[in-house]
């Protein structure tokens, strides 16, 4: 009933703004100085009438305040009570199914079609398929965006879902554990995304052969072979789609959230608080699934960014485009070559373990 | 049981900050955070000019309440909102929700990082025991345990600023609303500013004695 009414709630004040800005747009609007000289005037002719006065009470203008703090001069702003309405109703709630939904379609399409395996047998000839730098931007990235996740959660669910279990007190050391990571993981996220975006955007370049890949959905429901470049059009979507798009707008809104030292509004930071909602929701559900197809989804893509290296036949299966490339550059079978020298050597335990 | 209520008669506030001076003192309120200040509208327009001292006002429906992500947030009987600063975790949520701008944030570190929340508490504590040391030293005195209402009302040299139990309050700024409509002869704003003579009208606003 009460999410029935914010609803509505919502819908009025999506209405009362166009009306408003309509109105803007056809008549002339009070402006403070007018509302005042229209109280003067009546001061005298209606003592005690003070309608005037108060239609400027609602955050219209800042009165004068003796304390010198950001928008202490506002009697009452408006903006809260829209946020709150939004934050607790539509972005937590469709946020949340969303993300269920998105696991429970995970877990089905694991249950119908399993882990992609290798049709042909290992060769035991490796390819260096991620350089010691690129490994350490996507871990990076991935443990920063993982713990974001997690502790952002705690603080939007655990409301509902970590209270009635743990109780107030251990969830408030939890809740303070979690904003403490996240406020201070989240710059370091955004560096990371920064590195990843220049380790890895030479080769996400999108070509005509990721239309290709799109159409057939990368063969996944197929099961058809589609040849793709070292990334395919699935992952080049998510380095676009995902780390940088999503990635710049979670990473601004939340700076602005971070940094409360800058004098930013309330409205600033009820705006940058659902834009961030709506980030992070999107950017948890591309996860889920990109975290699917690097582990459980398909054999060897994890041992790719463990050990950097790749069978010639995951290679040729997978990213056949690359991987003849790799061929022409002699490059099949002397992986290791690149690692940083001291490194331990990987061992090419990339499908099934055996050389 | 009272409901525990503010108001503050905009024709009688002077903006004399007692209020606000009267609360940081009571409750040693920590430097950065006023848990009440007074608010001038139209500053300085002769005849439009109105100040209205303003804190937490304690909503039945309490935003900061819907939005606190530990529910540190709770009611008391009298209906005043409190807090629980041990389970506060300093997100600010109830900062951005909030009309009233009523919960602050001391500075806990640098880039703005915020300390457990510091809001008015209608001089009636938090979750400890009345009128402990640990409670004084997190929320402030205890008036209401003592039977004391809330010292910025108390210390209000106009009586703009009433504090207590709603239906005597009512009662007591309709009795000024009619007593204005004959005149503004109690201590109203009008009355220390001075202000054009005004007929009454209506036979309930003629029934109120007039000054001589």
């Amino acid at each position: 009933m009460n999410r029935l009414f914010a609803l509505f709630a919502t819908l009025l004040m999506a209405l009362a703004a166009m009306a408003a800005l309509a109105q803007q747009s056809s008549g002339p609007v009070e402006s403070p100085a007018d509302l005042a000289k229209q109280e003067q005037q009546r001061s005298v002719t209606q003592p005690y009438n003070n309608a005037a006065i108060w239609k400027n009470a609602r955050g219209a203008v800042e009165g004068y305040v003796s304390i010198p703090a950001p928008e202490a001069g506002v009697l009452i702003q408006d903006g809260g009570q829209n946020w709150r309405a939004l934050r607790n109703g539509w972005f937590s709630v469709i946020g949340g199914w969303a993300l269920v939904a998105m696991m429970l379609v995970i877990g089905g399409f694991y249950a119908w079609k399993g882990t992609v395996q290798l049709h042909d047998s290992p060769t035991g000839r490796m390819i260096e398929r991620f350089t010691l730098l690129e490994r350490m931007a996507h871990w990076g990235t991935a443990i920063s965006f993982s713990v974001l996740a997690i502790s952002g959660l705690i603080l939007l669910f655990g409301k509902t879902l970590l209270i009635p279990v743990i109780g107030f007190t251990l969830f408030s050391w939890l809740a303070i554990l979690a904003k403490n990571l996240h406020n201070f993981l989240g710059p370091l996220f955004i560096i990371s995304c920064i590195i990843t975006f220049i380790v890895f955007v030479r080769d996400n370049m999108l070509k005509a052969i990721d239309f290709k890949w799109i159409a057939s959905f990368g063969g996944l429901i197929s099961g058809k072979h589609v040849p793709s470049e070292k990334f395919n059009a699935g992952e080049k979507l998510w380095f676009w789609g995902g780390l940088m798009l999503l990635g710049l707008v979670v990473g601004v809104s939340g700076l602005v959230l971070n940094f409360p030292n800058f004098g930013q509004t309330r409205a600033t930071m009820q705006l940058a608080n659902l834009v961030h909602l709506t980030g992070a929701t999107l950017f948890m559900l591309g996860a889920l699934g990109h975290i699917y197809m690097g582990t459980l989804g398909m054999a060897g893509a994890l041992d790719a960014m463990k050990t950097g290296v790749v069978d010639e036949s995951w290679a040729k299966e997978h990213h056949e485009i690359w991987y003849d490339e790799q061929l022409k550059a002699g490059n099949v079978g002397n992986a290791g070559k690149a690692v940083a020298p001291g490194a331990k050597s990987p061992q090419p335990v990339a499908i099934g373990g055996h050389d | 049981m009272a409901r525990m209520k503010f108001i503050c008669d905009a024709e009688r506030c002077i903006e004399c900050n007692g209020c606000v001076t009267a609360c940081k003192n009571e409750h040693d309120v920590p430097w950065g955070v006023n848990r009440r200040r007074v608010v001038t509208l139209n500053d300085g327009i002769v005849g439009a000019e109105r100040s209205i001292s303003v804190a937490c006002m304690h909503c039945s429906d309490a935003p900061c309440m819907a939005v606190c992500p530990v529910n540190c947030f709770y009611k008391t009987e009298d209906g005043v909102v409190l807090h629980d600063k041990d389970l506060c975790i300093g997100c600010g949520y109830c900062f951005y929700a909030c009309p009233f701008g009523a919960p602050q944030f001391p500075q806990a570190g640098a880039f703005g990082v915020r300390g457990k929340m510091d809001k008015c508490t209608f001089c009636a504590g938090g979750p400890e025991k009345d009128n402990s040391k640990a409670e004084h030293e997190k929320y402030g005195r205890n008036r209401l345990a003592e039977g004391k209402l809330p010292a910025c009302a108390e210390m209000c040299s106009t009586k703009a600023l009433l504090a207590g139990d709603g239906d005597v309050l009512s009662d007591i700024y309709r009795e000024r609303v009619m007593r204005r409509g004959r005149g503004g002869d109690l201590w109203g704003h009008a009355t220390a500013y001075g202000r054009p003579d005004a007929k009454a009208t209506g036979p309930i606003l003629q029934s109120i004695p007039q000054k001589s």
